[in-house]
């Protein structure tokens, strides 16, 4: 089984040296293979909405950096964990960049879900569990709840925990969900 | 009221050369608030990262009285480009504690798909930005079918929400020239047009595009990097 971890390398910070300890800790003893992918400012190009991914180079992004060299690694392992800041109850920048350009692995068509809200079509049969966990010195809770809200409340399939230090949240966490390949239906 | 207040509108799009939705709302935003009584400034956040002008735009914004940020949603909250923008700016103001008093916040968000209100997460990162920042968030417009402003543009079931925009833009203006600083709700500007028909056009656009580049819709299903795994 393959885990691949993506993480911000500009907010190392104790929080999350504790964090990366217990995640890595938690796939080992699962037997993952363990990859790691830091991403520093300006290491990747913004996503700049030109929709090349889906009408000139389909599933692939036409920026030539490394995007594509971690699409493909995480479209290849069985669970995706995503270390990310908490930054104005969102995602960091370095983090986000990743995040925006995750845009190939779906279609461009759009899908009613079953909440009656509208979606793009995967893209594959299956993807990897996807795993979100925000961390952050002095977040306020509504920075912590929004930080949840905003893949919550438009995903399924998508797992994400606010770390606030406390070990045991983060382990039980980890312990609950299926660490397996899921289906695409967001 | 105040004088010759000085607004600064930050087009938060990260298209390069293709017209934006963002760009569209700030000319109209500019153009509905006119100019008596107001300085306006209009900052481009691709251009300033690219053009290393951030720390001279973040002067700029530090002065504001009132700032309006448009932009698309990305993955159900704000772009990566400006988020950078925003998280450089907070570090700037963290560094030298610049900030007018009582600055106003206003974002405008727009999204591709029909719901407007799929962009209130987006809206409460702009809440977030202004309590760290020691703004006053005042209120959101939250857009759902975003290209339709271009696209449909005249069109006759356009006209409600153009007018509902235009009513929501005299807002912002008004509000920002005053010293009120009681709660507003956020607007939130649905386009009048059926689901399944926005839908069909939407598709038929993709394919249609694609097929200028030579592709098929066969081609846009391509799986590359599971090239094994069945259709």
């Amino acid at each position: 089984m393959k885990g691949y971890i993506i993480s911000d390398k500009d907010y190392q910070s104790r929080i999350y040296t504790r964090l990366w300890e217990l995640v890595t800790a938690n796939l080992t003893e699962k037997e993952f293979q363990i990859e790691h992918r830091e991403i520093g400012r300006d290491e990747l190009a913004f996503c700049k909405g030109c929709f090349g991914c889906w009408i000139k180079q389909p599933g692939e992004c036409t920026i030539k950096d490394s995007m594509a060299e971690i699409n493909s690694r995480y479209m290849n392992s069985d669970v995706v964990v995503y270390l990310s800041p908490v930054i104005f109850g969102q995602f960091s920048a370095n983090l986000k960049s990743a995040i925006d350009r995750w845009l190939p692995n779906y279609l461009p068509f759009f899908m009613t879900r079953p909440d009656g809200s509208t979606m793009h079509p995967p893209r594959y049969l299956t993807y990897p569990k996807q795993i979100i966990i925000g961390y952050g010195e002095a977040v306020s809770k509504e920075d912590a709840q929004l930080f949840v809200d905003i893949t919550k409340k438009h995903r399924r399939n998508i797992e994400v925990l606010f770390f606030n230090g406390c070990d045991s949240d983060c382990t039980s966490f980890l312990n609950q969900i299926k660490l397996e390949r899921v289906g695409g239906q967001l | 009221m105040s004088m010759s207040n000085k607004i600064v509108l930050i087009n938060g799009s990260p298209k390069i050369n293709e017209e934006s939705v963002s760009g569209y709302l700030v000319s109209l935003l500019s153009d509905r608030i006119g100019t008596d009584g107001i300085n306006k400034i209009i900052i481009n956040v691709r251009q300033s990262l690219t053009r290393h002008q951030t720390l001279s735009d973040f002067e700029v914004i530090s002065k504001a009285d009132a700032i309006v940020i448009v932009f698309p949603l990305y993955i159900f909250c704000l772009p990566a480009m400006l988020t950078r923008f925003l998280e450089d700016y907070y570090h700037y103001y963290s560094e030298t504690g610049k900030i007018a008093g009582n600055q106003k916040i206003y974002p405008i968000v727009n999204c591709g798909f029909p719901e407007a209100e799929i962009n209130g997460e987006a809206v409460h990162v702009v809440q977030s930005f202004s309590r760290h920042i020691n703004a006053e968030y005042r209120f959101g417009i939250l857009i759902g079918s975003g290209g339709m402003l271009i696209g449909a543009k005249g069109a006759p079931f356009m006209k409600k929400a153009m007018i509902k925009l235009q009513n929501a833009f005299d807002e912002i203006k008004s509000d920002s020239l005053n010293n009120a600083h009681q709660n507003l709700e956020d607007v939130l500007i649905n386009i009048n047009f059926p689901r399944w028909l926005y839908f069909f056009m939407g598709d038929r656009g993709f394919i249609h595009d694609a097929h200028k580049n030579g592709l098929k819709k066969k081609d846009m299903l391509r799986k590359p990097y599971r090239a094994n795994e069945p259709s």
